[in-house]
């Protein structure tokens, strides 16, 4: 199926922390989730893939297009929204759409002001007095005024209220309805992409763990409980990770079926939820 | 890439509004060489917009809108020139409404020292730390005006050979010659920041 | 169309979809040939991944409950309700068969039975 972008083998070093070996695939008409610990790396990844930072190794193609020679035609059919404000402070709404609305060329004044009003935005206060929802709102409204196909964020629900992060998913998910656009985004709230992710990236220390449909997350992780004399070298070997206390051990298991061959009905399983396996995950991994 | 250059009006909307009574004050005042109030006004944009553009925000917002690296670059060279020519027009203006006496060697002194500041310090903005670039701007500028003739003076006589080729020569063609040098320190200046810019992450 | 979630079922989400609306193809509330919402209107309507209501709507294709036409969307296939009525009764006499079996077991009578029976679908 075609890929809205792909990262081939992408590498980035700095100075005390890297990311290494990144393949990933963004499918069109989904959303795809973003998810790891702070400092994982997501930021990076995602300036990768708006040309902000260049890949030491590897190769990055968003549309199927290199940014070496598209940089222009990429750039038009993507929206983008970060974490902090990146729009003049001074400057109010009404002149930031008059900085950005021309360098786009099919900008929808109409469209941007729908959702100006629909998000309750003032026009003629400058952007450093509103409440970090409302930055985060004008980003939004910003990028979704110039139909963009493609819309990245990066932590766009981080300091929120929760009253809007439900609208916002809802928002979200009105954008899917049309099957051509694709929705990207980075999260460290992993209950924003219960609801709304098809597929699920996971970035740990710059690695990627996963890359997977929430069904292929929700068939195979799982949480494996159990008395600690079934554990030995062998039975431990099915585990991520394995919390081991006085009443028992509980442990994340990326292969449900061989945890249950292995250990029969003399365990409790149960589905691990996303930050389940974030939570172990940053345990340490045992195998792999 | 219009867009960009038209920005730094959108930006600088109330510095603009003291652009007038700023250089009309330096035309009263009459003290100053024109030339000088000439290369005052036509920097009056050129370094706010150096001030806003050092910020990593900024950045991040222009590259991730459909624009090129080298166009960014481009519209700060261009821009630069435009907002040079408007100053100047502006200044004109001013000098001519107050009936005080400038030359068009006034203009043409100050148009070359902003040529070569800007072309000076624009590769070096994209290469000093962020929060440095408007101090730095500003102390440049002064060392320049203030030490830059004194040491022109000072190795005058040292530099006797090239004085008496300059010299020798006629002004038209010491003029065409100044101008092509200015030009091209310009351009490569645009070439290198060009180069630097590429290579940048955000 | 009348789809009621639940996030706390052990069910995954894909089957509570694909048998409500298999239930409701049975009992007529749908008709043949009428459409049914887009996978991602439905998406949107039920506040869950498109992933899922594609995956539903794979599995319903794939039981010939409904059928998709590219750039018109999905409607309820032409069914053989009398066979597919057949195979439930199979399915439902497969199963009495096992109550039998297990009543027998405990030595629960016939109109002991009938009774629980009575009690259970009048509830």
């Amino acid at each position: 199926m075609d890929n809205v972008v792909e990262l081939n083998n992408v590498t980035k070093q700095f100075k005390d922390f890297s990311v290494k070996d990144l393949n990933l695939q963004v499918k069109r008409g989904f959303v795809h989730g973003f998810i790891g610990a702070n400092g994982a790396g997501k930021s990076t990844t995602i300036k990768m893939m708006m040309n902000l930072l260049k890949p030491d190794a590897g190769e990055v193609k968003v549309f199927d297009l290199d940014y070496k020679k598209y940089e222009k035609t990429i750039k038009e059919r993507i929206g983008f929204v970060y974490d902090g404000n990146v729009f003049y402070e001074g400057l109010n709404l009404k002149d930031i759409k008059r900085i950005v609305a021309p360098a786009y060329k099919h900008w929808d004044n109409a469209l941007f002001s729908h959702y100006t009003s629909q998000f309750e935005l003032p026009m003629n206060k400058s952007i450093k007095n509103f409440s970090k929802g409302m930055q985060m709102k004008a980003s939004l409204a910003v990028a979704l005024s110039h139909h963009a196909e493609l819309i990245i964020m990066d932590e766009p629900t981080a300091g929120l209220d929760p009253i809007f992060r439900r609208e916002l998913l809802g928002l979200l998910q009105e954008l899917m309805i049309d099957g051509n656009r694709t929705i990207f985004f980075s999260t460290h709230i992993t209950t924003d992409l219960d609801r709304i992710a098809d597929y699920i990236a996971f970035i740990h220390k710059g690695k990627l763990i996963f890359d997977k449909s929430v069904h292929d997350v929700a068939e195979n992780y799982a949480i494996v409980k159990g008395r600690t004399d079934l554990l030995d070298q062998d039975t431990e070997q099915a585990f991520f990770h394995i919390h081991r206390a006085a009443t028992g051990f509980e442990g994340l298991t990326d292969d449900v079926r061989n945890a249950e061959r292995t250990f029969g009905g003399e365990v409790v399983i149960e589905r691990a939820s996303l930050e389940d396996i974030m939570y172990y995950v940053k345990g340490g991994l045992q195998h792999v | 890439m219009f867009n960009l250059i038209r920005r730094d009006v959108i930006l600088q909307k109330k510095q603009l509004l003291l652009f007038v009574p700023f250089t009309l004050f330096f035309v009263l005042l009459g003290k100053q060489n024109p030339a000088f109030i000439f290369l005052l006004a036509s920097l009056f944009v050129p370094i706010n917009t150096f001030a806003y553009d050092e910020k990593v925000e900024v950045n991040i917002l222009l590259n991730s809108l459909p624009y090129k690296r080298s166009e960014i670059i481009a519209s700060r060279y261009l821009g630069a020139i435009v907002y040079m020519l408007l100053a100047t027009g502006v200044t004109c203006g001013l000098f001519y409404a107050l009936s005080r006496p400038f030359t068009i060697t006034d203009i043409a002194i100050s148009s070359g020292l902003f040529l070569l500041f800007t072309a000076l310090f624009f590769p070096v903005s994209y290469v000093i730390k962020k929060g440095y670039v408007f101090p730095v701007a500003m102390i440049s500028f002064l060392a320049l005006s203030i030490i830059g003739p004194k040491i022109v003076f000072h190795f005058a006589d040292d530099l006797k050979v090239i004085t008496d080729f300059v010299t020798s020569l006629s002004t038209p063609i010491f003029y065409i010659g100044l101008t092509l040098s200015i030009l091209i320190i310009y351009v490569v200046s645009w070439m290198i920041t060009t180069f630097i810019y590429q290579r940048k992450g955000f | 169309m009348q789809i009621i979630i639940s996030n706390s079922s052990k069910e995954p989400i894909y089957e509570q979809i694909t048998n409500q609306i298999k239930s409701s193809i049975l009992t007529g509330e749908l008709q043949e040939g009428s459409p049914i919402p887009s996978m991602r209107k439905l998406a949107k309507d039920l506040q869950i991944s498109v992933i899922t209501t594609k995956r539903a709507y794979e599995e319903l294709e794939k039981a010939g409950f409904i059928y998709s036409i590219v750039g018109k969307g999905s409607f309820v296939a032409e069914q053989n309700l009398e066979v597919i009525k057949e195979k439930k009764l199979k399915v439902v006499e497969e199963q009495l068969n096992e109550v039998i079996m297990n009543s027998r077991e405990i030595g629960l009578s016939l109109d002991e039975l009938q009774q629980l029976l009575k009690i259970l679908y009048e509830e």
